[in-house]
Order: structure tokens, then sequence, then C-alpha cells
């Protein structure tokens, strides 16, 4: 939104310089996205008097003798160029291309040198020189409206009003053009629509200044009532007051002659907020908004009542139907949705509420009779409507901050107001069927004080709600040290109780603006007071707090993190929503993964069951950009339908930990990569884990090749899965076969954290370091060999460690030998070489 | 190959014959007679795919899952930590976490599927709100929602921890968790973000002890004093609400001019401590929330925020 800042002067004392007032603004109210200086855009741009004017012959161009003024004499005289012949004129020779260029006007001299306004934004600003134009002599140029950047019109020349100016005037000080625009950020206000007038935002900068804001009377209807019925008849129906809580309407006759030829300030205006003039009629309708924030609609009166074949006007304001077709004034024709608000003629639209008007009763030069609208509508279908049709003008940019229905009355009045020169108020007709009485809010010192952890006296206090509009009514020494059970209490059942002590606490009774529609509570009045005394005035302290606990779960993942990738492995963030082609090429059931009915896209539909298919494609990647070797890890939340809900009535969450290794040189199986990986950190974490065959089906995990798969076990505790991927999946992924995993229950893991005992074990005797081969047939499991192995040396009361050296089987043979390297001790004693061969003959024993 | 497959391949060339037969079929039944072919063809497709899959397989040689390593193979080795890495939103999440049990605040992690309760009607969302609409939460089916910030977690917070007050203590929790928004991505876009929300109350907390918290979280966050702003802000969940600022730190390159916006914050609206049964009239209460994206790409001086869920190697093991 754009804002001029001397619009804003003409509302507020602002004696502070620009800088400060952005800061100021930024901390109080809302972020100034830009300032755009705009005090030297009509430099050098005079007032002119045309005094001869004539036709260049087989030309459109006229030849123009003009006065300006004292302006000679701030100008170069180079530059100056006067009629041929008559070097000494006090006149200008300008030579001048519009139609409406004619003797004795005055007109927006741009003198040689300065800078075309329009242009003055512009990579290369468009500089006026002095030229020769069919061979005379042209010095500087008359502008149009479209040059001053007030406007499109090209065709003509700015005529201005010689009541107001004279030759040699500065152009800018005409208007108060010496300006700065401040770009506002829209979104921080969107539940203040007061703040999307110059009235409302310069209300706020007097609170933010400290000052008192003199609201303008017609704003709180303290203008005389003009009560105007005089033969005309017009009816109103709002058939939900919901969709437009009122509805106020003014029927206006035209004058003959009614538009002025003269640029006006309100041109100006209009354009320095980012609006172009267009007509008499829709500028002082744009005007208003941007002043008040209320947009109005002008209808053609007789189009108005010809649409709906009524003797008189029936406006009837509904909900649209499904598919009702509506052509809009814009040329476009839409398609309305149940949650778009209709202005209707008799029931036949005219209007798309809020957004835009139709064709059917549009305004032009013919028109005789206007029906100004004025109307507040449900901002929420208003936004909706907003999206669906793509409309951001700046009236629904208004109306979906929700307009208080208090200023539809007082804007229609002032429209009628503003426009008695060329327009004649017939009527006036207002509908509101629910009429919103104002917010009245009770509250104390010390509410606002102890939530802001300030110390505002009373007077600070009042004066600053005061400024921007609130009245204000106090109440001073009541109770505040109330026992906590009395508060809350009416303040009735507070008051003066004996046994209450009396202190400098005072009640406010705070009755809020109707423009106010954002305050409800007390903690929006106490947002005001902090908000425009300065939030960054109060001084910051920290609170007493107390010993946290670790939270388990993170310092889990904190703990595998720092292991893996000790161990080589890289930790990735991959999405929580896949697509089903993802689900479908593991083998998972796409019905058992919660569906994203909005997705952004195909690829983001399904919020996932398991870590590790996305690590697969992740994997793919990087086997693309050149990784051979490689293991890569995540700890997220996954979710699957058939685990069903919490208590809460949420879907049960799962933290899993999903790891893959990648080696595309190896052939050997992956799953003993995998294993290695899992027993480093199970033993990180302070846990032995087992391995155990996998004897039931997977669930979700279906793409572990079961011949290949362990269940991992603490004790008697299921917490997750060392495999390897079947090589149909890993095929399809393009994976080396044999690639091997680990999918871990992280939820699972965590009761089991400090329970394992955990003894310490040492001896100050020396350890017998010797290296065991034993062979045994193929079929027996390793670990019953290692079982065997710490049976024998526990027997001993041995302290030990079993280490893997290799595992060897001959070609063709039907046993296989494995190799250990054990070191063993005895707590107590050395053991001498007799007792170390009979435990290495024991040992040798087992098959 | 299976028998089975060769049987199915020759029935595949089978159906040729019947394409063949198509033009023989009345224009008005060729269509239909089009689509059941296509249909048997792309059943028995499957089929081989299937069975070409059990074979892939079938291939597999089952092995000793409790053995070290297979017969004759070497016994793998743990990577070097040299190619290991973190990452780096997950180093920065526990950096963030560190300073807020330091400052005494408990951890509680949010939730990745939650529910219209606790995403909107717990945290003060009026019924027609437009953050309720498609437009910008995604919903399951069923209408769960993967949460759009971790305020999700402020009503589950404040009833867990309300014992705290009964015992004349405060209320200090801390809420990193993984977020959603229906937001395209692009270079500074993502739809799934890290946030980490903070939660306090007290008999008597108020916004310049909120304050206060912010500023030491960011001074031992950066390690070094910071000069602070506020801009006014609105969350349906906070009354008053607040932008919190920074002065940009020397540490990422500050050079005392330029603010940064951290977060969202504000004193907690009276509806949302009434809908966990504490009640306003006797309890204040803050809460915060911000990106940990955001920290991140500061820290390292990223411009791409794409790069957190990449998975690339190239980029991971920068961060070791």
């Amino acid at each position: 939104m754009k804002i001029s800042l001397n619009w804003l002067k003409k509302y507020v004392d602002i004696n502070i310089s620009t800088d400060e007032l952005v800061k100021l603004i930024g901390a109080r109210l809302v972020e100034i996205e830009e300032v755009i200086d705009q005090t030297h855009k009509y430099d050098n741009i005079f007032v002119a008097k045309v005094v001869e004017c004539e036709k260049i012959p087989e030309t459109h161009l006229s030849l123009c003798q003009i006065d300006i003024g004292e302006a000679r004499t701030t100008l170069s005289r180079d530059v100056l160029i006067a009629r041929k012949g008559s070097p000494s004129s006090p006149l200008v020779q300008v030579v001048c291309g519009a139609p409406n260029v004619h003797k004795g006007m005055l007109a927006a001299w741009i003198a040689p040198g300065a800078t075309v306004p329009a242009s003055s934004n512009q990579d290369a600003p468009f500089v006026i020189g002095t030229r020769k134009l069919r061979g005379y002599d042209s010095s500087g140029m008359l502008a149009g409206a479209d040059e001053l950047d007030f406007g499109t019109v090209h065709e003509s020349i700015v005529e201005l009003d010689p009541k107001t100016a004279k030759p040699g005037d500065k152009f800018a000080d005409l208007f108060d053009l010496n300006d700065i625009i401040l770009d506002v950020e829209n979104k921080p206000l969107t539940r203040r629509p007061d703040t999307f007038g110059i009235i409302g935002f310069a209300r706020e900068i007097a609170g933010i200044l400290g000052q008192p804001f003199k609201t303008p009377d017609f704003i709180i209807n303290k203008t005389s009532d003009f009560i105007l019925s005089g033969g005309e008849k017009l009816d109103i129906n709002i058939t939900d007051p919901d969709l437009c809580p009122r509805y106020t309407a003014l029927i206006m006759e035209r004058k003959d002659d009614a538009k002025s030829k003269y640029l006006t300030e309100l041109d100006t205006l209009i354009s320095r907020s980012g609006m172009r003039p267009i007509d008499p009629i829709v500028d002082m309708t744009n005007y208003l908004m941007l002043l008040t924030g209320q947009p109005l609609h002008a209808f053609d009166y007789d189009k108005f009542v010809k649409v709906g074949k009524s003797q008189t006007p029936k406006v009837i304001v509904r909900a649209a139907k499904p598919n009702e077709k509506l052509a809009l004034l814009d040329g476009r024709e839409v398609q309305c949705t149940e949650n778009d608000i209709l202005i209707t003629s008799n029931n036949i639209p005219v209007a798309l509420a809020g957004a835009m008007g139709a064709a059917n009763t549009v305004i032009d030069e013919t028109t005789k009779k206007i029906i100004i609208e004025s109307a507040t509508f449900s901002l929420y279908n208003l936004r909706k409507t907003q999206m669906q049709h793509g409309i951001f003008s700046e009236a629904i940019t208004r109306f979906t901050k929700g307009q208080p229905a208090g200023g539809t009355l007082p804007v229609a009045k002032e429209f009628a107001t503003l426009t008695a020169h060329q327009l004649k108020p017939l009527a006036l007709f207002d509908e509101y069927p629910k009429p919103a009485k104002p917010t009245v809010v009770k509250i104390t010192t010390q509410d606002i004080n102890s939530l802001l952890g300030t110390d505002y006296a009373v007077d600070v206090i009042r004066q600053t709600l005061e400024n921007v509009g609130f009245v204000v009514t106090v109440k001073n020494d009541v109770i505040s040290d109330l026992p906590q059970s009395r508060r809350g209490q009416s303040d009735e059942a507070r008051d003066g109780g004996p046994e209450e002590r009396v202190r400098n606490n005072s009640v406010f009774t705070v009755t809020t603006p109707y423009w106010r529609t954002d305050i409800h509570i007390k903690e929006d009045i106490i947002e005001e007071v902090g908000r425009l005394l300065g939030y960054d005035s109060i001084t910051s302290t920290v609170p007493p707090t107390y010993t946290a606990y670790k939270n388990p779960l993170f310092t889990l993942k904190t703990q595998i993190r720092n292991t893996l990738s000790a161990a080589g492995a890289n930790e990735v963030l991959t999405y929580s929503f896949i697509s089903e082609n993802l689900i479908e090429k593991v083998g998972q059931d796409p019905k058992n993964s919660y569906k994203i009915i909005n997705s952004l896209s195909p690829d983001l539909q399904y919020v996932r069951q398991q870590i590790l298919p996305n690590l697969f494609e992740k994997a793919h990647d990087n086997i693309k950009d050149g990784y051979e070797r490689f293991a890569l890890f995540e700890m997220n939340q996954v979710f699957w339908k058939s685990e069903g809900l919490t208590n809460e009535k949420v879907p049960v969450q799962f933290d899993n930990l999903g790891v893959v290794f990648v080696d595309t040189n190896s052939t050997a199986p992956g799953y003993y990569t995998a294993k290695l990986y899992a027993e480093t950190l199970a033993r990180q974490i302070g846990l032995t884990i087992k391995f155990i065959p996998r004897t039931k089906p997977f669930k979700v995990e279906t793409y572990f090749e079961p011949k290949r798969s362990a269940d991992l076990f603490v004790n008697d505790t299921y917490i997750g899965n060392v495999a390897e991927l079947k090589n149909s999946i890993a095929a399809k992924f393009k994976l080396p076969s044999s690639t091997g995993v680990i999918e871990i229950g992280l939820d699972l893991l965590l009761p089991l954290l400090g329970n394992t005992k955990t003894s310490f074990q040492a001896s100050d005797f020396p350890f017998v370091k010797r290296d065991l081969t034993l062979t045994v047939p193929e079929s027996t499991p390793y670990q019953t060999v290692v079982v065997a192995i710490q049976k024998v040396l526990t027997s001993q009361g041995l302290i030990f460690t079993i280490a893997p050296l290799a595992i060897y089987q001959p070609k063709g043979k039907t046993t296989k030998n494995l190799s250990f390297h054990l070191e063993f001790a005895h707590p107590d004693k050395t053991l001498d070489s007799k007792q170390i061969n009979a435990i290495i003959k024991q040992l040798e024993q087992i098959k | 190959m299976s028998v089975k497959i060769e049987e199915l391949k020759k029935q595949l060339k089978g159906l040729n014959s019947d394409y063949a037969k198509i033009k023989d079929v009345p224009a008005a039944k060729r269509a239909a007679f089009g689509k059941e072919l296509n249909a048997k063809k792309q059943q028995i497709l499957d089929q081989i795919t299937k069975l070409e899959q059990a074979a892939l397989d079938a291939d597999v040689k089952p092995i000793d899952i409790t053995a070290p390593t297979a017969p004759n193979q070497p016994i793998p080795q743990l990577m070097t930590s040299d190619h290991g890495s973190r990452h780096p939103l997950m180093t920065e999440l526990d950096r963030v976490i560190e300073i807020y049990q330091l400052m005494g605040f408990d951890i509680v992690e949010s939730r990745q599927l939650d529910d219209e309760f606790h995403m909107f009607d717990s945290l003060n969302f009026p019924k027609d709100h437009p953050a309720r609409g498609d437009y910008d939460t995604f919903r399951t089916e069923e209408g769960f929602i993967p949460p759009a910030h971790t305020s999700t977690m402020q009503n589950r917070v404040l009833k867990a921890y309300k014992h705290n007050l009964e015992q004349g203590k405060a209320i200090a929790v801390a809420v990193p968790g993984r977020v959603f928004r229906n937001e395209d991505i692009d270079a500074t876009h993502e739809h799934t973000l890290y946030q980490c929300e903070g939660v306090y109350v007290s008999t008597d907390c108020n916004l310049g002890q909120m304050l206060g918290i912010l500023r030491e979280f960011f001074e031992r966050y950066f390690g070094q004093t910071l000069k602070i702003r506020t801009q006014p802000g609105f969350f349906p969940f906070t009354e008053p609400s607040l932008e919190f600022l920074i002065e940009k730190p020397k540490s990422i390159g500050g050079k005392g001019a330029g603010w940064l916006e951290m977060l969202g914050c504000g004193m907690i609206h009276p509806n949302v401590l009434k809908m966990a049964g504490i009640d306003p009239e006797k309890y204040h209460g803050f809460a915060w929330g911000g990106g940990i994206d955001r920290l991140a790409m500061l820290r390292y001086g990223l411009s791409d925020i794409r790069y957190f869920e990449s998975g690339k190697l190239r980029f991971l093991k920068e961060f070791k």
C-alpha cells in the first residue's frame, strides 16, 4: 500500500525526520518496505500562461508563446528561447501537439533541463531540452497528465485552474507534490482495516508520536444528517447479514457540465497512492476509499432499474448460485461459486460484491443518475472470491480486512458532500440488520503493567488510548492486592472490601471506536498500550528458570548421529511425503499410508511408512554422482495406518532410524556391514543386541530379503532389523545387489536405555592372547560357536574378549574353519602355562 | 528361465494374432475389443515381471546371520570418520536445544501428523480463518494435518506441564520439530522445514521477560552481545504479538547495520491457556517460534535452501 506523507500531514503533525518516522512506524505499527522520495520529482516545472497560440500549417502542432512569470529569473537565459525576431520578448516559445492547447489557458510547463516526472523512476529518465520542431524553436514542453504521472491521458495537456495558479508558480507547490511515498507492507495489517485509509494511518502515527488525533467529524458521524428521500424509493434486501452486515445506498443526479476541466489535487493524490484518475465519479469513490478505507461502488441508476425490470431500484444481496455467470465491467465473464456474494438488481446480478461491478450497470458519459453503494461484506467469503477469480483490486484488498459496518453511512454522506458541485443528492438508504454495539473493556493499570513488565502511570495509559480514539474513563485508587481467590470476580464484588489495601491501581473503562474491529479483550488493550508506547522501550529481564531434564530421544539421536558419522556414515534428511510409485516400488501397500489430499505434486502425496525407501533413491543419486562406497542414514518420524490412533485420536507415530550401506565394488553380502554398524551403535549406547533369524513375514519392511534378515533384540525386546535388500528391489533402484540396511525403532530402544547391567570387570594380572581356529560343520551358526567359547571361558571364571579373525571354507568341503583372537585373564591370579593349555584344549573340543 | 515364464511368453506371442483380428471386428465394438486385449497383455506382462523378480530373489542364498562375515570373505570394517558427516540442520537443532536446556527449558519434540484441534482450535484460530483452508494447510484424507508450525504442540505441552504451576514453578519448554508448508520450492522456499517453539508460563511473567529470554538465547547462540528490536505482529494464539529482530551478528558478517527477523513471539492468548485448563487470570505466558533452516543458512552462508533435503553427498560431506 502506497501512502503519501503529505496527505498524512493534512491530518497529523509530523515533526521528526522521515528516517525517524519510518523507524518508529516499523517498531510500533508496520514495516515500511520502501521510502520513495519524490521531493524533486516536479523540480523545474512551472505554471505557464499560453498568451499566443497559432496552428502551424499542415501539422497538428501549435506554436505557443507562454508567460512563465517569475520563473524567468530562476532559469538560464540560454534555454529560454523567444519568438524569432523578438529576442527581447518576455515570452517563451514552445511547440505543442495537444489539440486542447488554447490561448489564455494555464498549463504545466516542463522547463528545459527538467526531467519528465513519469520517467523519473526509469533507468534512463527523460530530460526535456530545447529543440527545433518543423523549423520552430521549442523550449521545454507543455505537459500532459501522463507525462506528469497523473494517469494515462496522453492526447491532451493538463489545464490548471486560474483561481489557484498564476504564471511562474512552481507546479509542485500547487498540489504539495514535493512528497515522500511510504510503501507499507499490507500483510501485518490484516486485522487493522482502519489503517487501510489515510485517516486511520494518520491516527496511528499520532498515537505513535504521543499526540491526540483529531478524527474528522464526518467519520464520527457528527455532520448534520440529511434526510433525503423526496420521492425516491430504493429497497435493500440483505438475505444473510453474515454475508453483508450493512448496505448503504445513495442516489444522486448528475448536474449539467459536472466535469471539471482542471487538474485537481484529488487527481494527484489518487496517483500518488498508486491508482489512476479515470472519471470524476469513480475518482471520488477511489479518493474516499484511499482516505477512509471504505470502498464505494457506483451503479448507473437507469441501467440498474432496467436490468432488474423494476420501477424503482431493488437491491438484493445474496450468495451466488453455483455456476451462476456474471459479465464483469473489465470484459471478463466469471463463473461464480456458492461462496461468492452477489449484488443483484431485483435478483439479476449487477456486481460481484466487493470485487467488481458487472458490465450491465457501469456508469458512462450518458449516465444521469447514479447509485453509490457503501457496504461491508464477509471478509472470509471475499478472500475466497479473491483467490477464486484472481481479483486483487485496491477495493477487495480493503474488504478482505473486514471494513467496519460503522463506516458505510459516514462515507456515503461524505461522498455526497464532496461531490455537491457536480452531483445532487436525492436520497440515502441504509440497511443494517444487526447493528454492532461498541466493545467496552474494563482493565486495570496492574493488568497492563504486569503483562508488559512496565510501570506505566495512569495518565500515560489513558492518554495513549485516547490519542487513537478510545473513550476512556478512569476510576482511581481501586484495590489491587486482591487475594487470588477473588481475582476474576466482578468489579462490584471487588470494590471497597475493608480487608483489602488501597493502592495506586486504577480501573479503566475503555470504549472502542467503531473502526477498531480488532479489539475484544483486555489483552487487546494491553497490546495497544505496549505497542504505541513502544515495546522496545520495555526493559528486558530474565525470569527464573529451573533445572531442565534432558530429552532422552534427543540425547539418543545425538549419540547415534555422532556414532554413525564417526564411523564414516552421512546423515541425510528426506521428505516425509513420498509418491505412490515409491511405496509400490518397495512392495508396501499405499492404503497403509496417510494420503495428503492437497499435495503439491503426486511425488509428495503419501506420508512415508519407513525411512529406507527415500534413502534408496538418494543412494542411487549419489552413485550417479560417482560415489562408490558410502552409508546414508536418517532419523525421522514415520506413520502407517494399520497402527491406528493414540488416545488423543491422532496417528501413532514412530521415530525411526534408517541406514543404507552401498559398496558398488563389493560382491560380499552387505548384511555383514550393516550388522557391524548395528553392533557398533549398540555398544555406544550401552546395549547388547542379538541377531535372531526373521521368521514372521514383514509388515512394512516388505523389501527385506527374508533369507538375509535378522531381527534385532535387546533381551526380549524387538528393536528393528538388519537386512539385505531383495535382489528384485535393489535392481529397481539400480543399487548393488545385496545392499545392506538397518531400520531401528528409536521408540522401541528408548525404554531399554540405562536398564542394562554394566558391571565393570578388570584384572591386574596379565592377559593371555591366543588365536584359535575351530572346524565346524558349515551349517553350524557362528553364534553357537561363540556361545560355546564363552561358556568355556566363563566356567573358568575368566575375563575375556573374543574377536573374529576369519571364516574359511575350503572348496568342496562341508565344514568351515572359524578363527578367533582371544584375550583372557583371571581376576585373581596369573594363569600359568599349564592352566592356559588346559583352557585351549577345552576350547579345541568345540565342534 | 522357468517353464512358467516360457509359457507366458508364448501366450504373449499368441496375442499378436488376436491383435491382427481387430480389423475384422465391427467398428462399434473395436474399442472394447482392443481394451480387452490390452488388459490381457498387461496381465501377462505383470505376471512375467512378478515371476522374473521372484526368480531373481530365489537365486539368493541364505547366510549365517550371526556371523561377522561370509565364508572366505574379509571381515567388514567401519569406514573412517573423515567420510562421515552430520546433517547441518540437525547439528543446528542440537545446538539450539542445548542452549535452551542450559537455560532451563525441557525439550519436547513436535509431531509430524496432528489434528485440527491441536493445529487450530486450541490455538484460538477462528473457525473460518484462511489458514485452515486448502491454500495453506496440508490435510490427509482423514483430516489429519502435517503441522505448519510447532505451535501445534502448545496445548499438549501446557497440559503436560501444568503440574509445574501447581508446584509454584514455571512452565519452560522448547519444542523443536519438522513442519510443512503448502508452498512450491525455490532457492528460498521449502515445503519441509524445521522450527523451534518456546513456551513459558508463570504467575507473573511478562513481555519484558520474553524479550530477556530471547535476547539471552540469541546472545548465547551467536556468542556475543546483541542489539534487539521488535515489530508488531499478529498471531491468533498470542496477544500482544511481535516479530523479534536482532542486529546482524559479527560472527556471520554483520557490520553494525541491518537487522535479521528471527522469529514471531507474544504473550499467550488467554483462550489458549484456558483450552489447556490454565486460568489466565492467575497465570501469564509467552511463546515464540522460529526457523532452524534460516539459522543454519546464516551460519554457513548458504543461499539455496533446497540443499538441505537433497541428500547429495557433495553437499553433506562439507559438514562434519
